[in-house]
C-alpha cells in the first residue's frame, strides 16, 4: 500500500500520544517545536548558563531532539521503502500550480515562513502537536486557543497568499 | 577497554552527547523509547502523507481535508483514552498556561507561516527526511528564529507573551459533570473528524513513480 488511510493515521496518532503520556512510556505530552531553539543553542554555541530561556528548555528540548532524531529515521525508512516518493526537490508541486514557479520565490518564502513559524511556536508554547494534539487531549482552554487563532490566521492566508482560481 | 565519552566540554559533539546524558537522566522514557516514539512519529506522518505541502499548504487553500480529519480523530479518541488513563494512574496532566499575548500573536504567526511554508515543526523534518530541499532552507529560517527568541527572550517576548492567565481545562469549568464533558468533547471532535467532507490534492510528481495499482487517485475513481 503507497498510503495509509487518514483513518488508521488518526488510530495509531492517538494511540502514540497514549503511549508516550503514559506513565510506563515517557509521562510527558508529545511537541516539536521546542528541539529547534535547542538546536540552535547547540549549533550557535550559546551559553546554556547565560540564557534564560535556554536553562528553561533544557530537559524538554533535550527530549525532543531525541524524538526528532527518530522521526528523520522514521520519515526517510517509509518514504523510501514504503511510499517510494524519497526525492530530492526544490519546489512542490503545489506551489508551482497556485504560486508560481520561481524556485528562488520558494526558497526565500520558505525561509521566512520558518523564521517566524518557530518565534510563534515558542511565543504560544507549542505546535500543532504540543498543542494541538496533546494539549486538545487534554481538554487544554490554551491548546483550544492556540487551534482556534492557527485555524482562522491558517485559512486567510490560504486565501491570499496563493491564486486559488484555477486558470 | 572502556570507552570513554566526554560529556562535560561544550564544543558541539560534546553537546550532543549532553543532550543523550540529559534525556537518559530526566525519567522521561529511556533513550530508545524516546528514539522509538520519534521513529513511529515520524513513520505515521510520512506514511498518511500528511507532511506534504498539498496536504497543510492544500488545506489552507481549500483543496485537502486529510491534515484536520487525521488530526481531530486522533484528538477525538486520546482526549478519552487520556482521561480514563489519567484516572487510573497512569498518565498525568500536562496543562500548558493560558498567556493571551503568546497565544494570540504567536497562534497567528504560526498560522500563516503553516500556510506559506506548507509544514510544521512537527512534518517539516520528515519532509526534509524524503528530500526537500525548501523544507531545508525553511528550517534554516526556523534555526535563526528560536536564535532570535532565545537571545531576546526577557527583554522583548517574555513581556509580549503576557502574564500565566491559568491553567484551565474544559471540564474544570463543569465541576460534578467532568466524565460527560470529556465524553461529549471526545464523541463530538470524532465526528467531526468523520464529517468533514473527504477532499484530496494529490501531487502528480509522487504518483507518477507509483504502480497503476497502488495510485490511490484512480482508485477513488473507480
Amino acid at each position: 500500500m503507497s498510503r495509509l488511510p487518514w483513518w488508521v493515521g488518526g488510530i495509531l496518532m492517538a494511540g502514540l500520544l497514549l503511549m508516550t503520556f503514559s506513565v510506563f512510556g515517557a509521562d510527558r505530552p508529545l511537541g516539536a517545536s521546542t528541539y529547534v531553539p535547542y538546536f540552535a543553542g547547540i549549533i550557535f554555541d550559546l551559553d546554556p548558563e547565560k540564557y534564560s530561556y535556554l536553562k528553561e528548555i533544557k530537559n524538554p528540548g533535550a527530549w525532543e531532539g531525541v524524538l526528532l532524531l527518530g522521526a528523520l529515521l522514521g520519515g526517510f525508512v517509509t518514504s523510501v521503502f514504503l511510499t517510494k516518493s524519497f526525492r530530492i526537490s526544490l519546489i512542490p508541486t503545489g506551489w508551482k500550480k497556485y504560486k508560481n514557479h520561481s524556485v528562488l520565490s520558494r526558497l526565500v518564502w520558505s525561509f521566512v515562513a520558518g523564521f517566524f513559524m518557530i518565534i510563534g511556536a515558542r511565543m504560544a508554547g507549542g505546535c500543532t502537536s504540543g498543542h494541538f494534539m496533546s494539549g486538545m487531549s487534554q481538554l487544554a482552554i490554551s491548546s483550544m486557543i492556540f487551534g482556534t487563532m492557527v485555524m482562522i490566521a491558517l485559512l486567510i492566508t490560504g486565501k491570499i497568499f496563493y491564486n486559488t482560481k484555477e486558470k | 577497554m572502556d570507552i570513554i565519552v566526554k560529556t562535560a566540554g561544550d564544543d558541539f559533539p560534546s553537546r550532543i552527547a549532553q543532550m543523550f546524558e540529559t534525556v537518559i537522566h530526566q525519567g522521561h522514557g529511556s533513550l530508545v523509547l524516546v528514539f522509538l516514539i520519534g521513529v513511529i512519529f515520524g513513520g505515521i506522518i510520512q506514511y498518511t502523507r500528511v507532511d506534504k505541502f498539498e496536504k497543510i499548504a492544500g488545506f489552507a487553500m481549500l483543496k485537502d481535508t486529510i491534515v484536520p480529519k487525521m488530526l481531530f480523530l486522533t484528538v477525538g479518541l486520546a482526549s478519552i483514552g487520556l482521561y480514563f488513563m489519567i484516572e487510573a494512574g497512569w498518565a498525568h496532566y500536562h496543562i500548558k498556561p493560558v498567556m493571551w499575548g503568546g497565544l494570540i500573536i504567536g497562534g497567528t504567526l504560526f498560522g500563516i507561516s503553516m500556510a506559506i511554508l506548507g509544514k510544521c515543526p512537527g512534518t517539516g523534518p520528515v519532509s526534509i527526511a524524503e528530500g526537500r530541499i525548501d523544507v531545508l532552507v525553511g528550517a534554516i529560517g526556523g534555526l535563526l528564529g528560536g536564535l532570535v527568541f532565545t537571545l531576546y527572550y526577557e527583554d522583548f517576548f517574555k513581556p509580549l507573551m503576557g502574564e500565566v492567565a491559568g491553567k484551565w481545562t474544559l471540564p474544570s469549568f463543569f465541576q460534578g459533570h467532568e466524565h460527560l464533558v470529556v465524553l461529549i468533547f471526545g464523541v463530538v471532535v470524532t465526528l467531526i473528524a468523520i464529517l468533514i467532507p473527504k477532499v484530496e490534492f494529490f501531487d502528480e510528481e509522487d504518483l507518477k513513480k507509483l504502480p497503476e495499482c497502488e495510485r490511490p487517485d484512480l482508485k477513488e475513481a473507480s
